[in-house]
């Protein structure tokens, strides 16, 4: 997709800016800088180089320093009164302050003390620069790992390391995997570690507060191909078909569970069909609701539900006649 | 015939032009001698292109400054004021550079996105010249943000305007629409909230935005209402805090219940003295005794449940209460549901 003509107006002004506090650099650092091309930087010199205030003679004109640009250091010798650096909108400086916060919130842990010093610098700077818009966003949200799972895996992630793991799943079984790690996922629920399982020879997505225990590897990951959509649950083909009607108050188990379709009821309530893959899964899933079920199918899950609730409670023993 | 100049360029042209003028240019002079404006084929073609133009600026946080001569009567001229602008000094290392870049990366949704990577773009000018960073992508978390309704929201709070959206309200499952006084967003597991007074209650809310069906409409005009008093937004924002840390007691059986376990502690100093309660003797028997932190009973309550059998709570009361209730209406689901009434 073409680039927009306001993104490349505010890197072209940012590069005035830019070089009228760095005398002569490279075509390839500001590329760098500006997270561009060096071909990209190459055509927004020659525009900005023919650009100026009316008339266009040339002491109209945005101008370089020719014998360095041969060379291929760019060194500005005029910048038209340009040089002032932009203001942030409330909307951008809201929008970076809380991905920060976001970043900070989930990534703290995994940071040695150095990059802490640097995350909270570049805190600072920014929420004094967004001023009362800071205000406007307030971002919570918290990596759930225990402190030396996200140390290694921040570091296996940052050196490219295979990552050993102990991991237990939703079927409260643990079992031992050598992943290679491909980035962190954090939705409005959770954090998940999304890694090509050697295990499974496959991609996978790992609750970080599933992994009891994880240890970098010697070996460097290796190249995996990996689906775009492959941060997304998908729910299968496979497994049962499972119906829970439930009350409006647990609205959350369809926002937040892979569901296969939600049905919306005249009386508030709705159905959702989940297809079941691991029967531990919906047992956790019904006995969390059990206050907000009206029905589920097929019966048989009822059945299961309930004889787990009365082992559960036999379990309490005593405790559980405590109170009336 | 020259090729036709292209639009960063006409614009660039034209913010030079207007932060340069000594006083002001009418729109006939930035036609006559701004250049990228003679491509314009008419009248129309340019008014439209000049008023899109000024918009662009706008949206980039360059206002274009319309200033009249009392001399000139209708005669409106513009400029840029420089000073209004400009950012105020902030200079960044290498190293807060690399981390603004990876919080750049962090919005899945696209209106957010733009808005992370102009600001990104505004702070490489003052930025310090790259250097290898150790924060690097892979590590930057992606949050999926609650939809389209991020950007109107933040806009609407930001100019305390006035939204309408329609909502699904969670305890009752009533869809309606809703006028909402918008004071602030809140971002937290479990979702994205919009904290504010529904006008039609005239009373503070927060809505979760998942729950917002639709598009979200500013209506009326910007400052349309007073900022709300602090001690009303505290006690607004109070359900969203978080809670202290305590530490639950549990019986857990050998090898159960991994993922509590791993984030288990030492027993604290207050911890009840299970072992030497004797109407707890049988239920410890085989159980070992796993102290867990937590911050809300219903959240613990909620995953302990799960675990069926293999976790019995021991304190506090309060969360062993909220996992009895749920296991005692679980234990009559054979009774209370009828399987879609076909096979019950």
């Amino acid at each position: 997709m073409a680039e927009r003509a306001s993104d490349r107006l505010l890197r072209m002004l940012g590069m005035i800016t830019y070089l009228d506090r760095h005398a002569g650099v490279p075509v390839e650092e500001i590329a760098e800088q500006f997270g561009v091309t060096a071909d990209q930087v190459l055509s927004d010199i020659d525009t900005l180089w023919v650009t100026g205030t009316p008339g266009y003679f040339p002491h109209d004109l945005i101008d370089f320093d020719a014998a360095s640009y041969e060379q291929g250091v760019v060194r500005l010798t005029e910048s038209r009164g340009m040089t002032r650096p932009l203001r942030l909108g409330a909307r951008e400086a809201v929008a970076l302050l809380a991905a920060l916060r976001a970043l900070d919130s989930s990534l703290r842990p995994a940071l040695d003390a150095e990059q802490s010093a640097v995350l909270s610098s570049a805190l600072d700077k920014l929420t004094t620069a967004a001023g009362d818009a800071a205000a406007a966003l307030d971002v919570r949200l918290g990596l759930d790992a225990a402190p030396e799972v996200a140390t290694a895996v921040a570091t296996a992630l940052r050196n490219g390391r295979r990552l050993h793991l102990r991991y237990v799943d939703a079927s409260d079984v643990t079992t031992e995997r050598d992943v290679d790690p491909l980035r962190l996922v954090t939705d409005d629920e959770r954090s998940y570690l999304l890694a090509w399982c050697r295990l499974v020879d496959g991609e996978r997505l790992f609750r970080v507060d599933r992994i009891l225990a994880a240890q970098v590897l010697d070996a460097p990951v290796a190249d995996h191909t990996v689906a775009p959509d492959a941060a997304e649950f998908q729910p299968g083909p496979d497994g049962e078909l499972v119906t829970l009607h439930l009350r409006s108050s647990a609205r959350w188990v369809a926002e937040s569970t892979p569901v296969e379709a939600v049905r919306n009821l005249d009386d508030g309530s709705f159905e959702v069909d989940l297809r079941v893959l691991r029967p531990a899964w919906l047992r956790h899933l019904v006995l969390q609701v059990a206050d907000e079920v009206l029905d589920v199918r097929p019966a048989r899950v009822a059945t299961e539900v309930a004889a787990a609730a009365r082992a559960a409670l036999a379990a309490y023993g005593p405790l559980a006649d405590e109170e009336g | 015939m020259p090729p036709a100049i292209p639009p960063a360029e006409r614009l660039l042209n034209l913010v030079i032009a207007l932060v340069n003028t000594s006083g002001r240019m009418t729109k006939e002079q930035v036609r006559a001698s701004v250049a990228g404006y003679q491509d314009a084929p008419s009248d129309d073609a340019f008014e439209r292109m000049f008023e899109r133009d000024k918009d662009t600026l706008r949206e980039l946080g360059i206002p274009v400054l319309t200033v009249t001569d009392a001399g000139h009567g209708d005669d409106i001229g513009y400029r840029i004021d420089a000073e209004q602008y400009a950012l105020a000094p902030l200079d960044l290392t290498a190293g807060e550079l690399g981390v603004l870049a990876m919080a750049a990366q962090v919005w899945q949704d696209q209106s957010l996105r733009a808005d992370t990577s102009r600001a990104l773009t505004k702070l490489r000018a003052v930025g310090a010249a790259p250097q290898s960073t150790d924060l690097v992508a892979g590590l930057a978390p992606r949050v999926r943000s609650g939809g389209g309704a991020i950007g109107p929201l933040l806009d609407a709070v930001q100019a305390r305007q006035v939204v309408r959206f329609v909502y699904r309200a969670a305890n009752t499952g009533e869809v309606r629409e809703r006028t909402v006084e918008p004071w602030k967003l809140l971002a937290r597991r479990g979702g994205w909230l919009l904290v504010g007074r529904d006008r039609e209650r005239d009373a503070p809310r927060s809505f979760r935005l998942s729950r917002v069906e639709g598009t979200v409409r500013l209506v009326g005009a910007p400052g349309a209402f007073e900022p709300p008093p602090a001690e009303e937004l505290a006690s607004a924002l109070h359900p969203w805090e978080e809670r202290p840390e305590r530490v639950a007691t549990l019986a857990v059986l050998p090898e159960r219940a991994g993922a509590a376990r791993a984030r288990a502690v030492p027993a604290p100093d207050d911890a009840p003295d299970v072992r030497s309660d004797p109407r707890l003797a049988a239920v410890l028997a085989h159980r070992d005794v796993v102290h867990v932190p937590f911050r809300l009973d219903w959240e613990l309550a909620e995953e302990l449940v799960g675990y069926g059998d293999a976790v019995v709570v021991l304190d506090p009361p309060s969360v062993r209460h909220a996992v009895l209730h749920l296991l005692r209406t679980a234990a009559t689901l054979d009774r209370t549901t009828v399987g879609g009434g076909t096979d019950g």
